[in-house]
């Protein structure tokens, strides 16, 4: 007999042996929509989404303060911002788009769809889940009632002594403190339940070598926090009772030195990059197969680089440090074990690239977020093997080099991907496809306001314009480039606000999209969209690492009927 | 919209979401707890670090002159730990073998002596003489002694519990998840000690 997957037809109330099926209506359990549903609830996929209107509204709030920035820089001897308002600026948007952004969104992406994706009924631990979510909406409100008194000026980096009691003197840095303290421990918790969830709750015949590679990645991006994240906890409370309890840990005078901080620090602070990286890497890895429509390339190999790049990110973080004191072999060390991160990546980039090779590509949105993430990643993994050479780094250390690098890597690269695994999974979230024409729009200027913000920054930084000043002199030469670079920013944040209208849109009147739009691979496009509160009536057994495929070819083979193998054919 | 449809070869007697499939061997519960540790033991790596970048980078005295370290009574206040270790054992397996008095005395013991080496460590702060902030020895000296306290707080909050489940007659010889998990983390906490006793107290 067959078996509908669905919330509405539920043939399993038959009796064995009766002729017609019975036909029930079951609402999902837990229908119950009440804002106080919402704060008490401990499903997956709604802790899910409240990840992502939370870390969306965060990256909004993180994306206004660069463009005051930009405002600010757009002018030399510009007068708009002042000093202090501009460091509050360089350091409130820093945080905000790593500890409120990048990290917890891919957090979100993961709630939601790692238990569908390996045929799970919730995470392992759904109550801990409610408590990382809202540990990482305390930090955000500990961090931005700093507003209201003092923002915090040291950077997101808060390096000592600049971040002590003496420099320092506000409470922003305590602020920002306990926003490392809340967001780490939500963190931690979150990672510990994804891979207690991973290791334990994959569906029948789910074995770790057909599991999706976004679970992959996700799987390694816990284990990197659960590993990483300890460092920065110490760091900041040494820093909390150095500011407020006279201990020395970084203080000179007493025996301690401000080194110990950039080491504790950037010992989180460089896996942290891998953190924000490789769950991005795996969205990348659904995407690409899905619409180029032939199997990812290469699937060994793409974990194993994904493990090799998480290792390696353990053992580099001395790069950031190449201009402190340290022997030079030791550089040369962190030189070489940064060079060599590029070959794993480099794997990954041509796996992606084989991936497309040949396909029948269908183009759609989030195909386009993929393709340009493959682009900027790229340029951003070159300037990061150029900021690797040491005797290189020497000269563009702290100049808009680097902020040109980072910004191709997490804008370039994490972001676009995020934006890619939006237009890909919103359908299955929310049941209302996002507008093609509205999306490729919001591309479009994206990428080209993208590259007009940060291309330029590369020739300001090598023609020595140092980052996280807020002014410079006419005589220097940079006005152009600023001016390019401005108007670039607000042409990107058009674009980012284009697909917030495009979800808004949809979500009112966007066309329904069935269970499978794409034709996805994974289970998580077996349940209806949105998914009920029990994500599965039936879990499929599991033969390969496509299932869906499987599914789709039974059906053909049992009804000889392609069109009815899914609910809706590709638009 | 029809949904996609697949052969099956089962009968629908089954109402709900379907049976959770269990993809490995260790429980989610005890592997939350080894996931958790392996945190931790980052975190003390991290004011170890900063232990060893104090005395072998910077290159302090350790320890400082006005430091004189109980190393006899810090010695003696390990024992005590160390055998709480051995209590909690001997609790757990008595749960497991269903020895009900066993599991009651071993916790309680396990409780008492670890109120005990808390008890011990609070005295030497209040009479070591010197305060956190005299230097840099001395904050780590307090940082790490004074995690480690923290840590063992909470073990003994996890005792209480379990503890006082023992006594409402709680736990069988199948079940005894409450007994085993709180004693993964109370013999991390002794091993830490080891550690942490070693470095600061003994080279």
């Amino acid at each position: 007999m067959s078996i509908t997957q669905g919330p509405r037809v539920n043939n399993g109330h038959a009796p064995v042996g009766s002729g017609s099926p019975e036909v029930v209506m079951h609402g999902p359990d837990g229908t119950d929509t009440g804002w106080l549903s919402w704060l008490t609830t401990t499903d997956h996929k709604r802790i899910g989404i409240m990840y992502l209107f939370a870390t969306f509204l965060f990256f909004i709030l993180g994306g206004a303060e660069a463009l005051l920035m930009r405002l600010q820089l757009g002018m030399s001897d510009n007068t708009l911002i002042g000093a202090e308002t501009y460091n509050g600026l360089v350091s409130m948007h820093g945080t905000t788009m790593i500890f409120l952004f990048v990290v917890p969104v891919l957090a979100g992406f993961a709630n939601y769809f790692v238990p569908l994706m390996i045929g799970a009924r919730d995470m392992a631990f759904p109550r801990l889940n409610a408590l990382s979510f809202w540990f990482l909406i305390f930090g955000g409100i500990a961090f931005y009632a700093s507003l209201f008194f003092e923002p915090p000026q040291a950077g997101w980096t808060s390096y000592a002594p600049l971040s002590d009691e003496a420099y320092s003197p506000g409470g922003g840095i305590d602020a920002w403190i306990f926003l490392i303290h809340l967001t780490g421990l939500s963190s931690i918790i979150g990672a510990i339940n994804l891979i207690a969830t991973i290791h334990n709750m994959r569906c029948k015949g789910m074995s770790l070598g057909r599991m999706p590679i976004f679970c992959w990645t996700v799987l390694i991006y816990a284990y990197l926090l659960v590993i990483a994240l300890p460092a920065i906890a110490a760091a900041v409370t040494m820093l909390l009772t150095d500011r407020h309890f006279g201990t020395a840990f970084f203080d000179v005078a007493g025996g301690g030195d401000p080194m110990l901080w950039q080491h504790l620090f950037w010992f989180f602070g460089h896996p942290e990059v891998y953190i924000m990286i490789l769950p991005a890497f795996g969205m990348i890895s659904e995407i690409l197969p899905v619409f180029a429509r032939k199997p990812i390339f290469g699937y060994k190999a793409i974990v194993a680089a994904t493990a090799a790049i998480a290792f390696l990110g353990l053992l580099v973080w001395g790069h950031h440090m190449f201009t402190t004191p340290i022997p030079s072999v030791v550089l040369a060390f962190f030189m070489i074990s940064s060079f060599t991160i590029a070959v794993p990546t480099g794997i990954k980039i041509f796996n992606w690239l084989a991936t497309l090779w040949r396909g029948s590509i269908v183009m759609k949105t989030p195909l386009y977020f993929a393709a340009g993430f493959l682009s900027l990643f790229v340029i951003g993994g070159i300037s990061g093997v150029i900021l690797a050479i040491f005797p290189v780094d020497w000269q563009l250390q702290d100049s808009y080099f680097v902020v040109a690098h980072l910004h191709y890597v997490l804008f370039g690269g994490s972001v676009f991907a995020i934006f890619g695994g939006l237009y890909y999974w919103f359908p299955k979230m929310s049941g209302r496809l996002l507008s093609e024409k509205l999306g490729k729009l919001s591309f479009w200027i994206m990428f080209v306001g993208f590259n007009l913000t940060f291309l330029v920054q590369h020739s300001l930084g090598l023609s020595g314009m140092p980052r996280r000043i807020y002014d410079y002199p006419q005589a220097a030469g940079w006005e152009g480039m600023n001016v390019a670079s401005t108007i670039g920013s607000f042409l990107l944040g058009i674009g980012v606000m284009i697909t917030f209208v495009n979800v808004l849109l949809a979500l009112r009147s966007g066309k329904r999209a069935g269970n499978d739009p794409w034709h996805g691979n994974t289970l998580e496009w077996f349940t209806p969209s949105p998914p009920p509160a029990n994500n599965f009536d039936v879990v499929p057994r599991v033969r390969s690492l496509e299932p869906m495929k499987d599914i789709r070819r039974d059906v053909v083979k049992n009804t000889g009927d392609v069109a009815g193998s899914v609910s809706q054919p590709v638009a | 919209m029809e949904a996609a449809t697949i052969a099956h070869e089962g009968h629908g007697h089954h109402h709900g979401p379907p049976e959770p499939n269990r993809s490995s061997r260790v429980e989610a519960q005890t592997l939350g707890m080894y996931l958790f540790i392996i945190s931790e033991i980052m975190l003390f790596g991290a004011f170890f670090t900063a232990y060893f970048f104090i005395r072998v980078v910077i290159g302090d005295e350790w320890p400082a002159e006005n430091m004189h370290l109980p190393v006899a009574v810090a010695g003696v206040n390990t024992a005590i730990l160390i055998s709480s270790s051995a209590t909690i054992h001997w609790a757990l397996e008595s749960a497991k073998s269903g020895n009900r008095n066993g599991l009651k005395v071993g916790l309680l013991m396990t409780t008492l002596l670890g109120a005990t080496f808390l008890a011990i460590q609070i005295n030497e702060y209040v009479n070591i003489g010197f305060p956190p902030a005299s230097n840099a020895q001395a904050s780590i000296f307090y940082s790490l002694t004074g995690l480690h306290g923290a840590h063992v707080f909470i073990g003994l909050t996890l005792l209480v519990f379990a503890t006082t489940r023992a006594f409402k007659g709680h736990f069988t010889e199948k079940e005894h998840r409450g007994v085993e998990i709180p004693g993964i983390y109370w013999h991390f906490v002794d091993v830490m000690w080891i550690v942490v006793y070693t470095t600061i107290y003994v080279i």
